[in-house]
């Protein structure tokens, strides 16, 4: 017995430094689900008006402005047409506009794209599932995605003026 | 009211008369052994008889009041103060029973008695009426949890009366040196806290049988999470005259007693609400009454209340009081952890979908228990024995008070977050 | 300290023995002669006690002590205490600036209690910190005594030594008058009735050693051990997978997924009953005292396309049951408990009638759900194309239809109507189906102008007949869905260590050691617990040999004074 008493000792020495480290470290990094700049934009797979599937990664390689947006929001409305603008500015030089409906029904969606003539494509998401992915908290935001996926910024809020959305993507074509 | 539940009130009163005759017989057997023409042993025997008698009397009372009640009233009735505080009443006498059969000493009834009256007293003080439960109530663990966490606070209980028999019977007056007075001091300031709990229980009967009342009214204004402000009127209506008004509240309506026709001061500002205001005023009558009926007492008997009764407890080994402060301690421990913290933590699973959310009324459970622990470790393991374990004796029991009655006094009437 | 550890008795002792291991002498002794010896483990070395500590003996003998294990619990009581000064801020649903709440609240005082941390002190480093160190201390204290103590007392000598009789608590010194050998087979007769083990000295049996309930020694540690695997178990919730906890509100009829899960839930029906007032008592009467609240709750699991973002989940429903707050859905270690609820009218569906004003007739009914309603409807001849939906119909400030928020507080409608007698384009009609005047005055002014326009002839009306064709929910039921794998292993910690407490405490370890040196007879008695009840059993046993003694003449301690 007395010849394992040390290794027993530091056995179970170990196992306090480590559970107990454990522990408190917890108390120490409170749980965050908010999204920073820097880090890589969260995968999604979603359906557009017409039915058609897009994931995050075919959208890999170009810049990418991610916009979520709801009829019921104000600014939502209000941002739609300057992002239409910019989208149709800058498409020829390879800009991706995408917005992403709040979970609305397919219809009202559909109706407000057409009467505000948003050619841009709409993801519809579903149960507010991607919207919980990206950590949201106020309506309208946009994430500004560099070519490798990376976020380089998030809008909070709106409604964004055209020439905010022009500086925040000619950040993007920026190397 | 049905006529169970008029049984059942009846049975009330019995048990309580019969334990205040119960107290008279110890009280009789305690202090009449030095009358005149007679044998000390047998008067003490023969008184103490009586005593147990009666007391295991009115516990049959109290035991036909707790079940015509449950009965009449279709729930177990643990479910608000007046029926808890009853119930741990009857708890502890059944505590009491049991360690009397173990040791037969005739003197833990004359100070575990008077402990079960006052209990039982103070439970009136609530209203009395059944109630039909709310459905987080409504759970079969709730009422396992709450009788086995009684019982085992009971045998606590039982503990204290011991240990202060135990405080009381070791003091020791020819002492002057500092730690003699410090013991002296102590042990009478715990007889005078006692008094004043009679005091508080002398001044709410005396005014409620006068039909004393007075009203106030308090508006608030707040701000909620939502950022919207709101006025909230709240009225409060006093059992006891308004020494002190709830905070910037105004009086309604008021009986003048002895010449107080307004409330002489108001409670400070960070006492939220208007029960607040009430509670202090509670508090300063209870030290009022309790102070006054301490002096008279001091008075009559021109010595300290410990010095009065000390002599009559010479007849009982103070070895014997601390094993039988230990004992009822060391049968209540398993109790209180199985009633206290582990059936309320399967309740809690139950209704509130998380076994433990340290809630101060289950932080204070938890602090008994750690209190308790901590009690049993010096006694096994330091040996504190003798004065230092009655002492913490003394004080555990203070913490389960506190726990059943302060949290909800206190803690949640601060800040009226509880909306008792 | 350590000095001699060899007995007189010849034993050689471990360093730090406090009675020795054979004969039971004390060795180390800093009591008066004549006062009871400390019985503790049986007098023997605790395992940590050792001559040349190194940091790792210091680091084990500071969490072996019990006087540490004492502070740890007192400090952690105290921090305990500190932390119901005020509400915690776990205790609030929604806190966005706790320190701002705490000033304006509890004022100077809440503002210092929010600053020093105590508004979170049951997360906090130093509180969980005191936890893991009384976790450890549990854990060293109770091994370094509880083998020991198993070695003491399975390798025991039936003849002590007189100064470990006489110094027990229990203490009993006589001559005989009867033949010593007879008097002690009697005498261990007695203790076997008693229930105890005897041991009588084989040499000349002159000495002897009873014991009974050993295994009550072993309560404490058992304890310990569930305190351990408890502590262990409430750690263990801290693991993400382990542990869920999660609100989803829902309508009556309304079905939705538990975020991060593949389950659905539906809300079938709630129910919220009001005690009447002749069900309570004259105080309460007038107020509204709940009676039961209860969810009419359907589990689904998605078996297929549950991520698809094309396809509607396939669901498959696996468990039904009337959540009450008392009682949670339970299924597969997923845990769905009655939370809150609030009265908020909502619509699930209507059967309108498509009504031709110019000559009555109406047509249909047809059915118009809420939610995910579909595009083209028939009623009579005609054909109705959704053409845009309004779940909470609002105006903006250029007067346009919009919708306030995704929840149908009141939906709205469009509809494009083609059929026999209509332009080819069709005419377009909106239709509120909430009843209220307000909502009448809308849809007629909004049909009105779409008239104007010459969307429409205003030939057409919607007309609900009776309330048998409106299905609507009155409720909101919020259910809390939990996940907590490690109940099984709290529950079992728990279990383990109230086993531990009854053993440890509704029994005690007695032991009775006797030698007769001539006619001389020495006895001495030990228990943990209750030497009340010890003296009485031994007073007994001597009675019926014939030895009349009361048993408060064994009380070594009364003797002494």
């Amino acid at each position: 017995m007395k010849r394992y008493r040390k290794p027993i000792q530091y056995i179970i020495l170990a196992f306090v430094v480590l559970i107990g480290g454990y522990a408190i470290g917890q108390s120490f990094f409170k749980k965050s689900t908010v999204l920073k700049a820097g880090e890589a934009a969260p995968e999604f797979t979603l359906a557009d008006l017409s039915g058609q599937t897009h994931r995050l990664d075919d959208y890999k390689g170009k810049p990418l402005v991610l916009n979520f947006w709801g009829t019921f929001c104000p600014p939502c409305r209000d941002e739609m047409p300057d992002l239409q603008r910019i989208y149709e500015k800058w498409q020829g030089q390879g800009l991706q506009v995408v917005g992403i409906n709040l979970s609305e029904d397919r219809i009202s969606v559909r109706s407000f794209a057409k009467s505000y003539g948003v050619n841009f494509p709409i993801l519809l998401d579903k149960n507010r599932k991607i919207e919980r992915l990206y950590g949201l908290k106020e309506y309208p935001t946009t994430f500004f995605i560099r070519p490798d996926g990376t976020i380089q910024e998030i809008a909070v809020g709106g409604p964004m003026s055209e020439s905010f959305i022009e500086q925040r993507v000619e950040r993007l074509f920026q190397p | 009211m049905n006529d169970w539940l008029n049984f059942s009130s009846n049975a009330f009163i019995a048990a309580f008369f019969l334990y205040c005759a119960a107290f008279i017989g110890y009280a009789i057997a305690v202090a009449g052994k030095r009358w005149s023409n007679r044998d000390p042993e047998g008067h003490a025997k023969r008184w103490g008889r009586i005593g147990f008698a009666l007391a295991a009397l009115g516990w049959l009372a109290h035991l036909a009041f707790f079940f015509t009640r449950w009965k009449g009233g279709g729930h177990i009735p643990t479910s608000n103060m007046y029926e808890f505080m009853t119930f741990l009443g009857m708890a502890i006498m059944f505590a009491f029973i049991i360690v009397y059969l173990i040791y037969r000493k005739v003197l833990l009834g004359a100070f575990a008695v008077p402990l079960v009256i006052i209990i039982i007293a103070y439970a009136s003080v609530f209203p009395s009426e059944v109630q039909p439960l709310i459905p987080a109530l409504n759970s079969i663990w709730l009422k396992i949890h709450v009788t086995t966490a009684a019982l085992g606070e009971a045998f606590f209980a039982v503990g204290f009366a011991a240990a202060l028999v135990h405080l009381i019977r070791v003091v020791d007056y020819s002492r002057t040196d500092k730690a003699g007075r410090r013991a002296q001091f102590w042990t009478e300031f715990m007889l005078v806290v006692i008094v004043v709990v009679i005091g508080f229980l002398v001044s709410v009967f005396g005014f409620r049988a006068a039909g004393y009342e007075a009203q106030f009214r308090q508006e608030t204004f707040r701000i909620d999470l939502q950022g919207q402000g709101e006025t909230i009127v709240q009225t409060v209506e006093y059992g006891l005259p308004p020494i002190v008004a709830p905070y910037n509240s105004e009086k309604l309506s008021m009986d003048p007693f002895l010449g107080l026709k307004e409330p002489l001061f108001e409670a400070p500002s960070w006492m939220n609400g208007v029960n607040a205001g009430r509670k202090l005023n509670t508090i300063i009558w209870s030290l009022i009454s309790g102070l006054i009926l301490y002096g008279i007492m001091r008075l009559i008997a021109r010595k300290p209340l410990a010095a009065v009764i000390h002599p009559h407890l010479d007849g009982i080994d103070p070895d014997d009081l601390d094993e039988i402060s230990y004992r009822a301690i060391a049968i209540g421990f398993p109790v209180f952890t199985l009633g206290a913290l582990i059936f309320a933590m399967i309740w809690a699973q139950i209704a509130w979908s998380r076994f433990w959310g340290w809630d101060p009324k289950e932080v204070w459970a938890l602090i008994t228990w750690l209190f308790y622990s901590a009690y049993l470790h010096l006694r096994l393991s330091r040996g504190w024995q003798g004065t230092r374990s009655a002492w913490l004796a003394v004080v555990g029991f203070i913490i389960v008070l506190f726990t059943l009655i302060g949290v909800n006094l206190v803690i949640a009437g601060l800040h009226s977050y509880a909306g008792v | 300290m350590f000095q001699n550890t060899k007995c007189e008795c010849g034993h050689q002792n471990p360093t730090g023995t406090v009675l020795c291991e054979a004969c039971g002498n004390p060795l180390v002794d800093d009591l008066p002669p004549d006062s009871p010896l400390e019985m503790r483990y049986d007098g023997a070395a605790r395992r940590s006690q050792k001559q040349n500590p190194d940091l790792i003996d210091r680091v084990w003998n500071f969490f072996s002590s019990v006087k540490v294990a004492v502070w740890l619990i007192v400090i952690t009581l105290i921090g305990a205490a500190l932390g119901t000064i005020y509400p915690q801020e776990s205790s609030f649903v929604n806190l966005d600036d706790p320190a701002q709440y705490y000033k304006d609240t509890y004022g100077t005082w809440g503002m210092i209690y929010h600053f020093l941390g105590l508004s979170r002190t049951y997360e906090s480093w130093w509180f969980i910190g005191l936890l893991v160190m009384i976790g450890t201390s549990l854990v060293i204290c109770s091994l370094d005594r509880v083998l020991p103590l198993y070695k003491a007392l399975s390798k025991q000598q039936v003849r002590k030594h007189l100064n470990f009789l006489r110094r027990q608590q229990t203490v009993y010194e006589t001559t005989l008058q009867t033949e010593p050998a007879e008097w002690v087979e009697k005498f261990a007769r007695e203790l076997k009735r008693k229930r105890y083990r005897v041991w009588i000295d084989r040499k000349d049996g002159m000495a002897l050693l009873a014991e009974k309930n050993r295994f009550s020694r072993w309560g404490p540690y058992i304890n310990h051990i569930g305190l351990i695997v408890f502590l262990l178990a409430v750690l263990a919730r801290a693991v993400p997978a382990w542990h869920m906890d999660k609100y989803v509100s829902l309508d009556e009829g309304q079905i939705k997924q538990i975020p991060d899960t593949p389950y659905y839930v539906k809300n079938e029906k709630f129910t919220v009953e009001f005690y009447s007032d002749d069900e309570l008592p004259e105080r309460l009467k007038g107020t509204l005292r709940p009676k039961l609240y209860e969810t009419k709750a359907t589990l689904y699991t998605c078996t297929a396309d549950c991520d698809d973002p094309v396809k509607d989940p396939v669901l498959v429903p696996v468990k039904q049951h009337n959540i009450q707050v008392n009682s949670p859905l339970s299924y597969k270690g997923l845990k769905l408990y009655q939370y809150n609820y609030e009265e908020r009218i909502r619509l699930i569906s209507v059967k309108p009638m498509l009504v031709d004003k110019t000559n009555n007739r109406s047509y249909g009914p047809f059915e118009l759900p809420m939610t995910d309603p579909p595009l083209t409807y028939k009623a009579g001849p005609y054909t109705l194309k959704l053409s845009d939906v309004y779940p909470d119909f609002g105006l903006d400030e250029q007067n346009r239809p919009m919708t306030k928020s995704r929840d149908p507080n009141n939906p709205a409608f469009v509809f494009v109507v083609t059929g026999p007698g209509l332009a080819a384009g069709g005419e377009m009609y909106i239709y509120f189906p909430m009843p209220s005047a307000e909502n009448k005055k809308l849809q007629d002014q909004l049909n009105e102008s779409f008239r104007k326009l010459g969307s429409n002839s205003g030939r057409f009306a919607f007309e609900v007949n009776g309330m048998e064709n409106v299905s609507f929910s009155q409720y909101t039921s919020t259910l809390n869905v939990r996940v907590d794998r490690a109940m099984p292993y709290i529950w079992v910690g728990a279990a383990i260590s109230m086993i531990g407490l009854v053993m440890g405490f509704y029994w005690q370890h007695r032991r009775i050691w006797l030698r007769i040196d001539g006619r001389a007879l020495t006895l001495g008695a030990h228990t943990n617990k209750n030497t009340y009840g010890i003296r009485a059993e031994v007073a007994a046993a001597l009675g019926r040999t014939g030895i009349a003694v009361e048993p408060k003449a064994l009380d070594n301690r009364r003797n002494k004074r």
